[in-house]
């Protein structure tokens, strides 16, 4: 902790980059627990429609105000550390506040909680590995990451979805608690001394503290962050409603088989995903961002067509697993990709939570999109819906995405040139 | 997960299980005392089908002007909050049966198979609900 800063470049101990990787698995296994608990364990709490959907709205909404708030307040921490150890206890404990008190005073400000420390703890944990492995490498860390959530979540989803089945949603909710245990365990393995918090926030290591960082207008006003935006937009706003879309479609034709299924076209992305990350932020540093971007995405309007023209149930689980394909992709540039284009300004978090609200906004229009894209037409014509949404996507992508990948061999001086000059 | 965002908007029934309300409000209410095994609240339990199925859960309940109980909203199949239909089923088909424990086994007179391919519940549309015979009769 009183070790001068690390001089560049950074050497993290395996033993951090150990724990980091166990530390990104639990929060991904505390994350799974939330979500579709939520709404069944307060159905057998006896609460009503109403009640339920106004807590998912307000914690929604949290979760879209809170994005940029929570990455400024992890751009202005000195110990990354402590930041994503407080966000995980909040969320561990609105766990407890749901499985003990399911009141509605009580789940709304659990909800809230929970909403909120996740605004934290994304930014905080993707700060945690640059100011670890710094620019360097962190393709390869950031694919490392995208595995060890996806192997959280596919894990915790099946191992969970039992639990909910075979005891009761409230155990579901107390296992997440228990979770807290062992990630506040791992985190502090994770040497604070490695963990150089300027180069954490995106400035060159080694830097003064309290030099100025950009401001957030000239950092809106950066063209390839408003382009990149854009297409997070559109890829959330054609993706986020396709695996509900398609789960409520293959409830409708097969009845036995039907809940394996969907669980299969959970865990199934999952599982390419853990497969694929670390390779995809390889070939990022090998081959540049776009063309990798452009595969991820190009998935996705396939993905689309296929849903609206396969009909056998077991066709789709496979068509699902290009979601895997994108998904491996996305987990990685989009953490990249905000790297690359926030060098040296200070403001690596604040961007994820500019990113972040972006997507909130398009996966919150995607499925009302949908939604009345099948009710007023058919289920085929919303997949086509999405699937144009996704060809515009990348359109975007192709046509005025830079490649945000720094020269080869840049010497560190060089790499602000990369993103234009410093206000 | 999103696709919760819409809130259903209905009355919910209260199962009254106090005695009804006296006209003279100076006099003390009759009351009516009810053994666990003769009244239960219904919301959120677990329904299944004659031979056993999971047949999702009840999410909610409607009635007529005349406060019949016309159907139950029942949330149905998916897995992990994906794939699952709110799908109104006849009040009739629904069979409450004092199990030996505290809780009242609920069976629903129709199989996976006819509730699977039933239209979903729209609040502020007309309901289609799902008879005993597996039958689609819209409500009035």
């Amino acid at each position: 902790m009183t070790e001068p800063l690390p001089p560049s470049p950074p050497h993290p101990s395996r033993r951090s980059l150990g724990r980091l990787d166990w530390f990104v698995f639990l929060v991904a296994d505390v994350q799974t627990g939330f979500g579709p608990f939520v709404a069944v364990y307060l159905t057998t709490q006896h609460w009503t429609q109403i009640e339920i959907g106004l807590v998912l709205t307000v914690s929604g909404l949290v979760s879209l105000a809170g994005q940029m708030p929570g990455g400024a307040l992890v751009d202005a921490a000195r110990s990354e550390r402590i930041v994503a150890g407080v966000a995980v206890s909040l969320i561990a404990a609105s766990a407890l506040i749901y499985a003990t008190s399911p009141i509605f005073p009580a789940v709304l400000v659990a909800a809230t909680m929970q909403a909120a420390a996740s605004c934290v703890l994304g930014p905080a944990i993707a700060a945690i590995s640059l100011g670890l492995v710094g620019y360097a490498a962190i393709g390869e860390r950031f694919g490392r990451n995208a595995r060890f959530a996806a192997v959280g979540t596919g894990l915790s989803a099946a191992v969970m979805g039992a639990i909910g089945y075979f005891f009761s949603a409230q155990a579901v909710f107390f296992v997440t608690a228990a979770l807290l245990i062992p990630a506040l365990f791992v985190l502090r393995g994770i040497v604070s001394a490695e963990i150089d918090p300027e180069r954490a926030h995106g400035n060159p290591s080694g830097q003064p503290a309290g030099k100025p960082r950009a401001g957030l207008r000239s950092l809106l006003r950066q063209r390839p962050l408003q382009i990149f935006g854009c297409c997070i937009l559109l890829f959330h706003f054609a993706n986020a409603a396709m695996l509900p879309l398609m789960g409520s479609v293959l409830t409708t034709r097969s009845s036995q088989w039907a809940t394996v299924l969907i669980g299969a076209c959970i865990v199934g992305p999952q599982l390419v995903v853990a497969l694929f990350s670390p390779w995809v932020g390889r070939q990022a540093q090998r081959w540049g961002r776009r063309p990798l971007l452009l595969v991820g995405f190009a998935a996705l309007p396939i993905r689309g067509f296929l849903f609206a023209t396969v009909t056998d149930p077991y066709l789709l689980v496979v068509v699902q697993l290009l979601d895997g394909l994108t998904a491996a992709v996305f987990s990685v540039m989009v953490p990249l990709t905000i790297a690359d284009l926030t060098r040296g300004t200070g403001r690596f978090n604040l961007t994820q939570g500019v990113v972040g609200t972006m997507m909130g906004v398009g996966a919150s229009l995607s499925p009302t999109f949908a939604g009345y894209l099948s009710d007023a037409f058919s289920s085929r014509v919303a997949f086509l819906g999405l699937a144009s949404i996704a060809v515009l996507g990348l359109a975007t992508v192709w046509l005025l995405m830079p490649e945000t990948r720094p020269p080869a061999r840049s010497p560190s001086l060089n790499r602000q040139a990369v993103v234009g000059p410093l206000p | 997960m999103r696709d919760r965002f819409g809130i259903v908007f209905l009355a919910t029934v209260l199962i009254a299980l106090g005695a009804a309300a006296q006209p003279d409000s100076t006099a003390s209410p009759s009351v009516t005392i009810l053994e666990t095994q003769e009244a239960q609240s219904i919301l959120g339990r677990d329904v299944r089908s004659l031979t056993d199925e999971d047949m999702g859960r009840i999410v909610d309940i409607l009635v007529d002007g005349e406060g019949g109980v016309r159907a139950a909203i029942i949330d149905f199949g998916g897995f992990l909050g994906v794939g699952n239909r709110k799908i109104a089923v006849d009040w009739k088909a629904l069979h409450f049966v004092p199990a030996a424990g505290k809780r009242y086994s609920v069976v629903l007179e129709l199989t996976r198979d006819q509730v699977k391919a039933a239209p979903e519940y729209k609040e502020g549309k007309p309901t289609i609900v799902l008879g005993a015979s597996g039958n689609l009769e819209p409500l009035p």
